[in-house]
């Protein structure tokens, strides 16, 4: 008992995310969602546009809570937790890579990298150094300097990518991370994502395009807030 | 969260929208303005007087008592004031005589500054204790001695004002001038204590009392200045000569008074007070609006920045860090436009007190320190409202916003 709580990362169960309820707009964007997560794996969540994939990943990373069900992140109940728990769960356990990459306008590459950081509340001269080897590891620490709209949308996922692993969070979300990108600039994501997976964080990849959703070993499939499929990627049928 | 870098952001913000910002803060700076400036003209007003009632000598108390019949008592009174030394510490008549006064061929009845005639100067029958009752000092020659009053010299002391009018650069001591006709030699000048007002304090002289009957055609001599040893000891002499005249003076054949200067500084203190306080208050009120404006500003900066606050929610902002920085935003829109309103107030207050009181005025250090400190708590209590609506939001749904 005692090992299988120390594998599995995320479980969720029964988990159900209803708008509307008992209105006739009803939307069941998870109707009823149980899965678990090891720690380590290399998961693709695949689904078409409104199949409830991007609520599963709202969820996951504790951005949204689940209108029923449970979801235990590495043990702990996420219902339970107040909102200055679920904020350090945020900043801590979790990197998100959004497809609209989510970089402040205001502020430059490394400062959007340090952002995180100085939530954990580190300071000074060790937050820069973390944040300008997050850049460095994406290729971009030259343009640490630079505003995101001083950036191509490559570059600026780059940056999105540092800021989710300056923290060295056990997880990595990532919603579409190459959705806007040419498949050249994509692929450099992809790769980065490997080599953290490698290093043994746990990825979780959201995605409509099979062919990225390939990179991954394991396979979720999600229509109409169920899961059709899950299994490993040799059996899927991608 | 980091103060320095939601102070930085709060900078940015602020300088990137420059012309919003400045309009937002014009309340902020007017307000500011015209509390500092309503304010400090009271407060130097109040000093202006307090400077007045000092150069005329503070705890003095004056005395005046008409009879049209019976016993004359004002020698009685002169004595029995001069008796109370423990409470007094100096006393003299200070009945006055209003005449010609001359000097070669200037003459007084011409007397006239910015197109006031001011005509004759008040010429004081005093004793040797003149000075000292109303706080002159002097400047050359010497003062009124005993032996003066005892002796029936003809000798006087003029103020600054009348000397500079009588002689200009000449040396007055020892020149010779007239008085109602007689001729007085001039043994000493005072300081000049009220160089601005037209009717200056020093347009003035005094010559011995015994003079009374040459001047004034009598010896009755009406009112008298006594200087107290402090504050309490004016209240005590007021009650004790107050005391003594009833005493003396039959009301059907004379009447009399007794008051002193304090009671009309207090007052007057009293009244720059509340009237500090309502100018203050109506200017205050053109503040709150302006903190109004700040509240608007930033309601519109959080739905503007929804997304910016879903952004640092998924990473780890938490409800009180988002608070934080939208209430350091308000403050530091708040707090600059509340020091440019210390720089147009402190503009507005020399300005104020050049046209208004002819003195160099500047608002004191408290008054701006409050000042400053008021518009960011401003900032604070109006920016609370938007921080906290913008720290309420679910992350995913301020993400969902553009």
């Amino acid at each position: 008992m005692e090992q299988e709580t120390s594998s599995v990362l995320i479980d969720l169960r029964d988990v159900y995310k209803i708008y509307n309820e008992d209105e006739e707009n009803e939307v069941r964007a998870l109707d009823g969602v149980s899965l678990t997560i090891d720690r380590g794996e290399f998961v693709a969540i695949i689904g078409a546009s409104g199949s409830g994939k991007s609520t599963m990943m709202n969820i996951l990373g504790c951005l949204d809570i689940p209108s029923y069900g449970d979801y235990l992140l590495d043990g702990t109940d996420v219902m339970t937790l107040s909102d200055r728990e679920l904020s350090q769960i945020r900043n801590r356990e979790v990197g998100f890579i959004f497809q609209g990459y989510n970089l402040i306008p205001a502020l430059n590459a490394v400062e959007n990298v340090e952002l995180p950081l100085i939530y954990q509340g580190i300071h000074g001269g060790r937050r820069r150094e973390a944040a300008m080897d997050a850049l460095d590891r994406v290729g971009l620490s030259d343009r640490a300097e630079r505003r995101p709209s001083e950036m191509s949308g490559g570059q600026q996922q780059r940056v999105a990518v540092a800021r989710a692993i300056a923290t060295k969070a056990p997880i990595i979300m990532a919603d579409e991370p190459t959705g806007a990108l040419d498949s050249r600039t994509g692929q450099h994501v992809l790769e980065i994502l490997h080599a953290l997976h490698e290093e043994g964080t746990t990825i979780i990849l959201i995605t409509h395009d099979s062919k990225i959703a390939a990179q991954a070993d394991r396979i979720i499939r999600i229509s109409d807030g169920h899961i059709l499929f899950d299994g490993p990627r040799e059996e899927a049928e991608l | 969260m980091n103060f320095r870098q939601s102070f930085k952001m709060s900078m940015q913000s602020i300088l990137g929208n420059r012309i919003r910002s400045f309009l937002t803060m014009l309340g902020i700076i007017i307000g500011v303005a015209a509390v500092m400036i309503m304010v400090s003209v009271v407060q130097g007003q109040n000093i202006e007087q307090k400077k007045y009632y000092e150069s005329m000598g503070t705890n003095r108390v004056n005395v005046n008592a008409s009879q049209w019949g019976g016993k004359d008592v004002t020698q009685q009174l002169y004595e029995y004031c001069l008796s109370l030394h423990d409470y007094v510490s100096g006393v003299t008549p200070s009945t006055s005589y209003s005449g010609t006064v001359k000097y070669k061929t200037k003459n007084c009845n011409n007397y006239t500054v910015n197109k006031n005639t001011i005509g004759a100067p008040q010429i004081y029958l005093g004793s040797d204790q003149y000075s000292i009752c109303n706080n002159f000092k002097i400047a050359k020659g010497r003062d009124i001695s005993y032996l003066d009053v005892r002796k029936y010299k003809k000798v006087v002391v003029l103020g600054d004002r009348l000397k500079s009018y009588l002689f200009e650069y000449e040396d007055p001591i020892g020149k010779e001038i007239t008085i109602g006709g007689q001729t007085f030699k001039v043994i000493g000048v005072y300081a000049a204590k009220d160089k601005k007002s037209d009717y200056s304090l020093d347009y003035m002289g005094v010559v011995p009392y015994t003079m009374n009957r040459l001047l004034n055609k009598t010896n009755k001599l009406t009112d008298f200045t006594v200087k107290a040893k402090s504050p309490e000891a004016t209240t005590d002499a007021v009650t004790r000569i107050n005391g003594f005249l009833k005493g003396v003076i039959n009301p059907h054949t004379g009447s009399y008074s007794v008051y002193t200067d304090n009671s009309w500084m207090q007052q007057s203190e009293k009244q720059n007070k509340m009237l500090s306080y309502v100018l203050g208050g109506i200017a205050g009120i053109s503040l709150l609006v302006g903190g109004i404006g700040i509240m608007n500003i930033m309601l519109v900066t959080v739905t503007e920045r929804t997304r910016e606050i879903g952004i640092r929610k998924a990473i780890g902002g938490s409800r009180k860090s988002i608070i934080g920085q939208f209430l350091i935003e308000a403050a530091v829109l708040c707090g600059v436009g509340g020091l440019f309103g210390v720089m147009l107030g402190y503009l507005g207050t020399l300005i104020a007190g050049k046209l208004l009181l002819k003195i160099t005025l500047l608002p004191s250090i408290p008054l701006t320190l409050a000042a400053v400190g008021f518009s960011v708590l401003l900032g604070i209590g109006f920016g609370m409202y938007p921080a906290v609506k913008a720290s309420g939001l679910q992350p995913v749904e301020a993400l969902r916003a553009d």
